[in-house]
């Protein structure tokens, strides 16, 4: 079975009168770690004169780049005959020694110069002779040509009908929400990172948006909403995802066929399609995936010369676009998940290089700290930051952050709180853990434990978190005419609940969910109550002032200890089920842990009458506290998402129904006159790309296993390439799955559409390594193939386009669209 | 993403070759030294315990001590302990034949009956309550603890024999066995009437015969080859059959496996023909899949023939199967059910009857939405006669016999009869969920909505087609015919408009599991009589049916998984995973309050974290190794480095595979779930200290054969130092153990300062401790 390579193959050794004429593809042949010699034959060109009347060969350029060889195809004379594109181990040293340049444009070859290099980059290419006829233009232009034509068509496909519906459809109630706010100025909570929602904002700033508007569910946009311009702008991300697609696909060196394949099934999936046509942060997502996977495919071609200008550019784009990636949904860690085992893998190779010195492993390795985690880092945090400063005025999610963030707020009364905290003053309470909510009590009661009232943390202000200070039951009861009392470290307290009167009490019942500490609930009332509603105030420190003696308003962090049982108000991360309202738990914990953040409370609001408005001088608050405070609570929340056994959420579904599209996703009211949409992939590329995953693990099976028994399918070069592109693929594509089988909370369709693009980049892979790159079929077989796979694209794109460009009309009246029992796209 | 390495290794490289053969090796390597290859230079008490004598006298006092530790006072205490309440009463079950579910195979709850029997127990106690009194029940307890405690004890010597085996020296498979016992988790766990002891054993056991099939491999197809090669087989059946966790163990031999096969594929390996690879591989599917299956197959086979009385896990199983099983109801009261019988139905989950009455739902709900208005249809739990419906064809009938039968799949009316209205459902919210349908009631006469009263009987279970509709056995589903939603109902109740009574509703998922609903009785016939014996002629007399085994297996096997998926509910001493290793949190078994008596299942600490050590220190060396072979040094000598890798690599396999599971389950997890894995982790501590102590190994240790090239042996010698280092350390772990041992045995009690001096950690949730004083 060792079969000898159909064609010669060669990529240029030195000896060659044939030798390359570009640049880029003389480099790093022979060794790439080592300067080498560049060897222009003059005469060879001059020998090479009558040449000219080769046909001329489109592309050869990028083809060149990419290190195509020409396969057994080339005598057909086809245009797509690139064979096998191998990139990949550039190391390895050729023992071929012809050189096919049968597809070579020799107008496109340089003049030699003087040897010296002048940038990393692509040769300076001549210019080109005029072409005389318009396929002469088309095939010198096609490496342009082509991605422009796709760019175009995916802007019609893109903003087609995208103003059709004039409603606010499915989460465009919460983003173009979000967008207002950015608009407003207003602090608001969500727990998705900030740059897709300031991207949003700022399309709305472009098109003249005022942020008036409410954006619920359903509503018709209002004359004061630009919604279409929005909406365009956002989609723009969409229309960029197939020219991405194409050139990712050039990079990852399959064959010309394959990545027109793989371009048309980007652009014609309904489900991506759809996505991107509302205001929405998945367009983003979308994008800067499919942006991150192309810097990565760029930046590996560019390993063959590393530190060069490109190789330094393309890995901080990739770092860049990974930054961008986790700044619109945290989804965007899998994407960086790829690049990180990617990079670790590469960087096992070169340690295992002993060629290299100790300082260029060093380079090597500092070069990817810095791009790939210090830059995206710095991206993330950038986006905070931009927030904050755009949001300065109090808004819907201030308790999410600590009180003096809040005090910071444009709109905000805190610094009015009286400053010194008394007996019989109503305050409410935070607590300064990471994360932390206020205290919270409601008429709810615990259906485990003491079956008593239940005391949460909450995150949103609410007459419910209003406590008043009291002095113990067998202290001098508090009397409201008599002298002010002010607090004081160690002064034994009760704290009465505003609305419902009941004491913050606590007992030797374990808590619902932190098994170790006692239940913290709400007993008794204004006149009932017993020795366990007691606590004492132990002062830690004061922010602002020195001195520790007396609780001060916003700046005195202290903590409660209960008196009969020692243990101290506590409010960790630990969420409430369901019949507690995904509320923070609240608990007394035995541990006397001085260093607990989480059982520090500060006053937060302050009211009492007697006491004069202070007018306080506050600290800045600084960023790093409140990125790390307002990433603590967006995990917090995000945790809380998990499927709620009590209510049927019919738009949720399982990761198991996704790879085979098992259900759809109504994105909207369902009534005859409104326009539909429906969320759901083109069945072709969903099914066809989830089938070739399976099909690629099966080859990559039976190849290893062939390979154990020393039969040679490839050579080392196809293998790596085979391999390099597979990984990707496969890796990305688990990574972006197998985390949501894990995961608890709930998980809807949409989910996969990242996962989408690594599956459909192995069904190019595969079709690519089976079809189009193999020696086995003629020319002529392949374009039939082709042929028949982009009409079967083409036709169930066009069957199924209505369910993104918006369906008119009684849904029932159009026909066929019900391919599986369980898409609910009938009534 | 590590294939490209492999790849590279195909230039010819013969000295970096990754053979793991240890015969084709030559020992090139500077640290090839003298000494060590003649077991004359090795010194006086290397060669004293080398010997058979000196081994036979380690093991034997390493066994008889772990029988002292395990049976000492194993009476107490006298009443039931933790789980117990579960395991001791699916002994009694055996006894006396009754048919129980349980989500673990029966092997090692049969040895419990077993054992009951033999010492007299006569299954009439249920272990119903933690803390019940063995004493006043007359139940002979300690025979039953005698079980776990015997294969606990045995389980040390086995440790012992798979450390010699792997070719380490006595006192290095001394330190691994007494990791073992002295270990507080260990002994607590085999003194009492549960699983555990009986898995590790098998575990252990399925460890030792593949290490010696390994040792075995030069001998391909021989006696012995086979016989060990089977014994795995038959112990990884055993393991797997006691408990569901065993089947990790089938999971780590199949790991193992995979390599040994990848190994003889190689072609480069004396170049064996693909005939020579099938024989292997065909030898290890039989012996290592088809033979367990049938040795675990086999285990319930005996399983079902001993319970074959009714008994409370009938209601898990699917009528046919209940019908196996002699005294069950539906055997004994199930009836076919004709057109216009009145009938009662129940709903099987929350046993609440389909239920009407003349009250109407309120016009407006509280949170704004429309209701219908019309009659309430609610699930009530009592007896009464607004639960009586009859069921009406929407088929022409013959006038009599068995044609009025209803059946699978028809499509009927259900006719109200107090209020003489029949049961519809349409697209209207139902009270308490949104997303479900209402269910109401319509006049008889009025024909309008008669669609919306078909209903279609779907029985449960995938009946056939024609399958006879029948009280009590018939579980089925009722759909709706124009909507498809299903009958179903939830533990919610409505508020007091409609008396706290069950919501029922209509559930747009029609494979929802808790939609099934069964006939509970049939009141009365067409002519509204007492119903007749009508189908006494065709079933025989009471006699349980018989059912094909494999049926039964297949239909338990599935339930089980589901079940043992469903152990979902929080329980206070449930730990994750990665508390395990560090013994972060214990399991509180049993409290005697009068006494301060506790049995808390926690390890002997300094063995625990002996084994993180252990295991870090090797996951370090292996780590070490592979960057340094990987910038072409080579620190290791060969022979050392393949027993690393291919001998404690497989421990630690055995670790990782009984331990990484854990993390992607969302059942209750418990550290005595670590245990295997925890035997797994002192096997590899025993592989480190020798690695410490000395580098050489016993080498070779592979029975030759005529064909294996013979290479220059080695002697590992730890000499003075490990012995001293070994009873040292085990006199430490010794002390540890007595002074946890309080906590282990139960006894005696203690006061709350000692409480608090032996809490070790402060995550230890220990009974009785005395209040802190928090001034500090």
């Amino acid at each position: 079975m060792n079969r000898p390579p159909a064609v010669a193959i060669d990529f240029g050794t030195p000896d060659s009168p044939n030798s390359s004429s570009f640049e880029f593809e003389e480099v790093g042949y022979p060794d790439p770690y080592h300067q080498h010699q560049h060897q222009y034959d003059p005469e060879s060109y001059g020998g090479r004169a009558n040449e000219e009347t080769l046909p001329l060969h489109y592309m050869s350029e990028e083809k060149a780049r990419r290190r195509v060889r020409a396969g057994a195809a080339a005598g057909n004379g086809s245009d797509f005959d690139g064979g096998a594109a191998v990139s990949g181990n550039e190391k390895e040293q050729f023992e071929y020694q012809e050189y096919d340049d049968a597809g070579k444009d020799v107008y496109n070859k340089p003049k030699p110069y003087n040897g010296q290099r002048i940038s990393s980059g692509r040769g300076p290419s001549q210019p080109l002779p005029p072409p005389t006829t318009i396929t002469e233009f088309l095939l010198q232009n096609t490496e342009v040509i082509v991605p422009v034509v796709y760019t175009l068509l995916s802007c019609w496909t893109r903003f087609h009908r995208i103003g059709a519906s004039n409603t606010v459809v499915w989460d465009e109630a919460h983003f173009g929400k979000f967008g207002s706010h950015y608009l407003k100025r207003e602090f608001y909570f969500d727990v998705h990172p900030p740059l897709g929602k300031m991207l949003v904002g700022l399309a709305g700033l472009l098109s003249g948006y005022d942020g008036s508007f409410e954006f619920k569910s359903g509503e018709v946009y209002p004359d004061t909403v630009p919604y279409v311009a929005m909406r365009v702008m956002l989609a723009t991300f969409g229309v960029l995802m197939v020219p991405l697609a194409w050139f990712t696909s050039v990079e990852l060196g399959m064959s010309q066929w394959a990545c027109h394949l793989t371009t048309l099934m980007v652009l014609l999936d309904v489900g991506w399609l759809c996505i991107s046509r509302f205001i929405l942060l998945d367009s983003m997502l979308l994008f800067f995936t499919f942006l991150t996977v192309f810097c990565l495919t760029r930046f590996h071609n560019e390993q063959f010369e590393p530190f060069s200008i490109d190789w330094w550019v393309w890995l901080f784009f990739t770092g860049i676009s990974i930054g961008c990636v986790t700044s619109v949904k945290m989804i965007g860690l899998f994407v960086t998940a790829l690049v990180g085992v990617y990079t670790v893998e590469d960087l096992w190779d070169k340690f295992g290089d002993t060629r290299l010195t100790v300082r260029q492993q060093f380079n090597h390795w500092a070069a990817r700290v810095v791009c790939l985690i210090v830059v995206p880092v710095l991206v993330f945090m950038a986006s905070f930051k931009i927030h904050f400063l755009i949001l300065n005025h109090s808004g819907p999610g201030d308790s999410q952050m600590s009180s003096l963030f809040q005090a910071n707020l444009e709109g905000n009364d805190f610094y009015k709180n009286p400053l010194d905290v008394a007996f019989g003053s109503r305050v409410t309470l935070k607590n300064m853990g990471w994360g932390g909510g206020l205290l919270h009590s409601h008429v709810q009661t615990y259906p485990v434990g003491s079956n008593q009232q239940q005391v949460t943390c909450y995150h949103y202000k609410d007459n419910n978190n209003e406590w008043n200070i009291l002095p113990a039951w067998n202290d001098k009861q508090h009397d409201p005419e008599g002298p002010l009392r002010y607090l004081k470290d160690g002064d034994i307290i009760r704290l009465s609940h505003v609305p419902t009167g009941r004491n913050l009490h606590s007992h030797t019942v374990t808590a619902p969910v932190s098994k170790l500490n006692y239940e913290v609930s709400g007993y008794g009332n204004l006149t009932v109550g017993d020795n366990h509603d007691y606590w004492q105030v132990e002062i830690v420190d004061d922010t602002k002032r020195g001195s520790v003696g007396q609780v001060h308003s916003l700046t005195t962090r202290m903590r409660f200890k209960h008196v009969a049982l020692g243990c101290y108000l506590r409010a960790a991360n630990a969420v409430l089920p369901q019949w507690g309202f995904k509320q923070i738990e609240v608990s007394c914990d035995k541990e006397n842990n001085r260093k607990d953040a989480h059982t520090y409370w500060n006053v937060e609001s302050h009211w009492n009458d007697r006491l004069p408005a202070g007018d306080m001088k506050l600290y800045k608050s600084p960023f790093l506290r409140d990125f790390w405070h307002l990433n603590v609570a967006m995990m917090t929340s995000n945790n809380a998402l998990i499927p709620d056994p009590d209510k049927e959420d019919i738009l949720a579904s399982k990761p198991f129904d996704w790879p085979f599209l098992h259900l759809g996703l109504r994105m909207c009211g369902w009534g005859d006159n409104q326009i539909k949409y429906y969320l759901m992939g083109t069945p072709v590329v969903w099914w066809g790309s989830t089938i070739s995953l399976g099909v690629a693990l099966l080859t990559f099976a039976v190849y290893i296993l062939r390979w154990q028994r020393k039969y040679n399918d490839m050579d080392a070069r196809e293998w790596d390439h085979f391999l390099y592109v597979g990984k990707i693929a496969f890796f990305g594509w688990a990574f972006h799955y197998v985390p949501f089988l894990i995961m608890g909370r709930v998980t809807y369709l949409h989910h996969y559409l990242p996962t989408l693009y690594f599956a459909v980049l192995m069904f190019g892979h595969v079709l690519d390594h089976f079809i189009f790159s193999s020696r086995r079929f003629s020319a002529r077989t392949k374009a039939i193939v082709f042929g028949v796979l982009v009409s079967i694209l083409v036709a169930t794109f066009w069957w199924f386009s209505g369910v993104a460009f918006g369906i008119d009309g009684p849904v029932n009246e159009h026909w066929g669209l019900k391919w599986r029992e369980t898409w609910n796209i009938y009534n | 993403m590590s294939s490209k390495g492999k790849l590279r290794q195909r230039n010819p490289q013969p000295e970096a070759s990754t053979s793991n053969y240890e015969y084709d090796q030559v020992q090139e390597d500077e640290h090839h030294a003298d000494i060590y290859t003649s077991p004359k230079s090795r010194s006086g008490i290397e060669k004293f315990f080398e010997g058979s004598q000196g081994s036979i006298i380690v093991v034997s006092a390493l066994t008889a001590l772990a029988f002292a530790l395990r049976f000492y006072k194993i009476s107490h205490p006298d009443q039931v302990v933790f789980d117990e309440v579960h395991f001791g009463k699916f002994a009694a079950y055996y006894i006396t034949h009754q048919y129980y579910f349980d989500v673990h195979p029966p092997l090692a709850k049969m040895l419990f009956g077993l054992a009951g029997w033999f010492v007299g127990f006569d299954g009439s106690f249920l272990f119903e309550n933690i803390g019940d009194s063995y004493i006043t029940n007359n139940v002979p307890y300690v025979g039953m603890r005698a079980l776990p405690a015997v294969l606990g004890s045995l389980t040390v010597p086995v440790v012992y024999a798979i450390m010699k085996e792997s070719g380490f020296s006595t006192v290095i498979a001394a330190f691994s066995a007494s990791l073992i016992l002295f270990d507080n988790a260990h002994v607590a766990q085999s003194r009492l009437i549960l699983l555990d002891a009986a898995l590790i054993f098998f575990m252990s056991l399925t460890i030792y015969s593949y290490v010696k099939f390994r040792k075995y491999r030069y001998m391909e197809f021989t006696l012995e080859w086979w016989t060990w090669l089977l014994m795995t087989g038959f112990w990884m059946a055993c393991t797997w059959a006691s408990k569901v966790n065993g089947i990790l163990t089938v999971f780590c031999v199949g790991v193992a496996v995979l390599f040994d096969l990848w190994d003889i594929l190689d072609v480069r390996k004396e170049g064996h023909t693909m005939d020579y690879f099938y024989s292997h591989f065909l030898a290890r599917a039989g012996g290592l899949i088809l033979w367990p299956f049938i040795v675990y197959l086999s285990f319930f086979w005996i399983h079902f023939r001993v319970l074959t009385q009714s008994g409370p896990g009938d209601t898990f199983m699917s009528p046919a199967f209940q019908e196996t099983l002699a005294g069950n109801e539906l055997l004994m009261s199930s009836h076919d059910i004709y057109y216009y019988d009145i009938l009662t139905f129940r709903h099987k989950d929350t046993k609440v009857f389909l239920h009407s009455h003349p009250d109407r739902y309120p016009l407006q709900y509280e949170d704004g939405r429309v209701s219908s208005q019309g009659q309430q249809v609610t699930g009530y739990g009592h007896n009464d006669t607004n639960n009586h419906w009859r069921i009406i064809p929407t088929k022409s009938l013959p006038e009599t016999g068995r044609g009025r039968i209803v059946r699978n799949n028809d499509v009927v009316q259900l006719l109200h009869m107090p209020t003489n209205t029949l049961l519809l459902t349409h697209d209207v919210a139902s009270p308490l969920m949104p997303t479900n349908q209402e269910f109401t009631t319509w006049a008889r006469d009025d024909y309008t909505r008669h669609n919306d009263t078909l209903f279609k009987i779907q029985l449960a279970w995938d009946a056939p087609e024609n399958e006879p509709f029948k009280s009590k056995s018939g579980y089925f589903k009722l759909i709706h015919v124009p909507t498809k939603v299903a009958l179903w109902t939830h533990p919610k109740t409505l508020p007091d408009w409609a008396f706290k009574q069950q919501e029922i509703n209509g559930n747009k998922n029609p494979s929802e599991r808790s939609a099934i609903w069964y006939v509970e009785d049939i009141i009365a016939d067409q002519y509204n009589d007492e119903p007749a014996d009508r189908d006494e002629d065709q079933r025989p007399v009471k006699v349980p049916k018989s059912m094909n085994f494999f049926k039964k297996y297949i239909e338990l096997q599935l339930l089980m998984f589901q079940h043992n998926a469903g152990l979902t509910a929080s329980h206070p001493y449930a730990s994750g995973p990665l508390n395990w290793p560090f013994m972060i949190s214990g399991i509180s078994f049993w409290t005697d309050n009068d006494t301060q008596k506790q049995i808390y299942l926690v390890g002997n600490i300094i063995g625990w974290w002996t084994c993180v050590v252990g295991l870090s220190v090797f996951v370090g060396i292996i780590a070490a190794d592979l960057l340094a072979r990987r910038r072409a040094m080579d620190p290791i000598p060969d022979s050392v480095r393949n027993r690393l890798w291919n001998n404690t690599g497989f421990f630690l396999i055995v670790w990782g595979v009984h331990y990484a599971p854990f993390f992607l389950m969302n059942r209750q997890l418990f550290i005595h779930h670590y245990l295997p894995s925890h035997l797994a982790s002192a096997l590899i501590a025993g592989s480190v200290l020798n690695f410490i102590l000395s580098d050489t190994i016993n080498y070779p240790i592979s029975y030759a054969t005529s064909k294996t090239r013979l290479r220059p042996s080695q002697y590992a010698d730890t000499g003075f130092k490990g012995l001293a280092t070994v009873l040292g350390y085990g006199l430490v772990l010794f002390m540890m153990f007595i002074y946890i041992a309080p906590l282990t045995y139960g006894t005696p009690g203690l006061t709350g300062e000692q409480v608090n001096s032996k809490r070790l950690l402060s995550t230890w949730t220990l009974h009785f401790a005395a209040k802190k004083t928090h001034d500090s």
